[in-house]
């Protein structure tokens, strides 16, 4: 789409990372908060989208705004919660997909949404409904910066990883049976807010912004194998201290950082710490390693 | 789509539950008006809301019959059940039918309910984030799931017993600061106040409750929005220790 785009070579080979670690949490104890964050993220890396942002539905059909890849790509789909109007909306009411390759053109269809999205220097919008047979729990939602369609492979990619989500999403639910989409999401919606508690408590405490502080809350929960929720949580509750988070070094005194913060755990485990505090997470394999690992 | 209650049923709960708190309702007060919806909404026998912090410190605010009410004391003297569950794994727990359900997590508890005319259980969790208040028992006298709907109706009243109880422990309605309870709404879209919660855990090294209640304080006290004054402390405009007391 853009000159950002990756090479042909290095996408591939970011595709099939973006496959293996949505099929890895997948198999492993997961956060629904997690799978859908990640799924902007890859949109983004992959896609040469701008933005991504993704709603989910309730079953009363109120829908939430759950993961977005940038606070922009979240201000747009809360703008159009707001003004009941926009193609992410429209795509999750039809189920099908919203493709809009130049805004300019869609000032008729929604008088609210396309002024804002052009003002914030969205010239496309790709609408993609989360969808398995019948039902439509969501839509993912490509901003672009350029007029012009997707990219036809482009669209398949982010087709396939918005159905892989959905299966995940589905699957937990029936293998849960009694918990339905709506309980899964009012859960995700409250990690969400243990979330953003977690990051203050990790902003605070070392100097980061609110994206660093994420980064770190979760490069420790990967490298512990734990939900991110679950590290949320133990973090504002204090069961886990801010230092464990932080790399050493890092102190509340020192300057904020200009550079992101990645993983500041060592991805080996040091004793004491880490998924054996965590009581409720059962044990999981050390590594993701090669040897295919069933799913339960 | 079967016939649940609409949003404008919900709205009167919701109004009811406010207008009791204003009145200086207690908490009894506020989560019955939330029971008693549930009984007359859901397809549900009995409801109750229990507080607590952990599986000794309890108490049932308020339940709706005697069976639900037997419910809660044999969880409480169990030290096991649906609603501590519920509570720690944050999760509902909806089991349709006790007497066939495999693997639960409160075995003397799934026991004893076999005497009771209680063929289902529903649980919910009281909660904003990492603030923990407590659960609502639901249970009926036949076997059967709840409908998604009727699940989502149940999160909706949850939710208003979340907040009422939240409005109490902060004595938010106390003094009348022109927002009433509209800054309590449980919402993600409320992204920085939970952010500014998180700071002022970490600067005082007080629980999340006592965050919340340090930044409503602080902001009726120098008679700012709460979202205003949160959107200031994560943009660094305010110190915590301007918030100290």
């Amino acid at each position: 789409m853009d000159s950002t785009t990756p090479s042909s070579a290095q996408r591939e080979t970011r595709l099939v990372q973006a496959f293996v670690e949505l099929a890895d949490t997948l198999v492993d104890d997961y956060d629904v908060v997690d799978i859908l964050y990640q799924l902007t993220q890859r949109c983004v890396q992959l896609l040469g989208a701008a933005a991504a942002g993704l709603m989910l539905s309730d079953q009363r059909g109120s829908l939430t705004a759950v993961a977005s890849s940038t606070e922009e790509a979240r201000l747009l789909e809360l703008f159009q919660l707001q003004t009941d109007e926009g193609p992410c909306l429209d795509c999750v009411r039809t189920g099908e997909p919203v493709l809009v390759s130049d805004l300019s053109t869609a000032a008729e269809r929604w008088p609210n949404f396309v002024p804002q999205a052009v003002l914030q220097g969205f010239l496309s919008v790709h609408a993609l409904p989360l969808r398995l047979r019948r039902e439509t729990i969501g839509a993912l939602n490509l901003f672009g910066r350029q007029p012009g369609p997707m990219p036809e492979q482009d669209l398949q990619v982010a087709r396939a990883l918005a159905d892989t989500a959905t299966i995940g999403i589905l699957h937990e639910r029936a293998v849960r049976r009694g918990e339905v989409l709506t309980e899964q999401l009012q859960t995700a919606l409250n990690s969400r807010i243990t979330i953003e508690q977690a990051k203050g408590v990790l902003a605070y405490a070392g100097h980061l912004d609110m994206d660093q502080a994420f980064q770190a809350l979760r490069g420790y929960a990967r490298s512990h194998r734990a939900r991110l929720s679950e590290i949320a949580y133990q973090l504002v509750k204090g069961v886990l201290r801010p230092e464990e988070f932080l790399s050493p070094g890092r102190t509340s005194s020192s300057p904020p950082e200009t550079v992101g913060v990645r993983h500041p755990e060592p991805p080996g485990r040091r004793p004491g710490v880490g998924h054996d505090r965590l009581g409720t997470s059962p044990p999981r394999r050390a590594t993701s390693g090669s040897a295919p690992t069933p799913a339960p | 789509m079967p016939d649940v209650a609409g949003p404008e049923e919900l709205n009167r709960v919701r109004s009811t539950v406010m207008a009791a708190l204003r009145d200086k309702a207690d908490a009894a007060e506020a989560v019955k008006v939330v029971c008693l919806a549930c009984v007359e909404l859901l397809p549900v026998d009995g409801a109750s809301i229990s507080v607590m912090t952990d599986e000794q410190h309890r108490a049932t605010v308020y339940a709706s019959d005697e069976i639900v009410s037997r419910i809660e004391n044999l969880q409480f003297s169990l030290g096991e059940g649906p609603c501590f569950e519920a509570f720690n794994t944050q999760r509902p727990v909806l089991v349709a039918d006790l007497a066939r359900a495999l693997a639960l997590a409160w075995p003397a508890f799934a026991e004893e309910m076999i005497e009771q005319p209680v063929a289902a259980i529903f649980a919910f969790p009281l909660q904003n984030g990492a603030i923990n208040l407590g659960a609502m028992d639901l249970y009926r006298r036949l076997p059967g799931w709840l409908s998604p709907q009727e699940v989502a109706l149940a999160l909706a009243l949850v939710d208003i017993a979340t907040t009422a109880l939240l409005v109490l422990q902060l004595r938010a309605l106390d003094e009348d600061d022109g927002e009433g309870e509209s800054w309590l709404v449980l919402s993600t879209e409320r992204k920085q106040v939970h952010q500014a919660t998180g700071i002022l855990i970490a600067a005082f090294g007080i629980p999340a409750e006592q965050a919340l209640a340090r930044l409503r304080g602080y902001a009726f006290a120098t008679g700012r929005l709460v979202d205003d004054v949160a959107r200031d402390i994560v943009t660094r405009r305010i110190a915590p220790t301007e918030l100290d007391q």
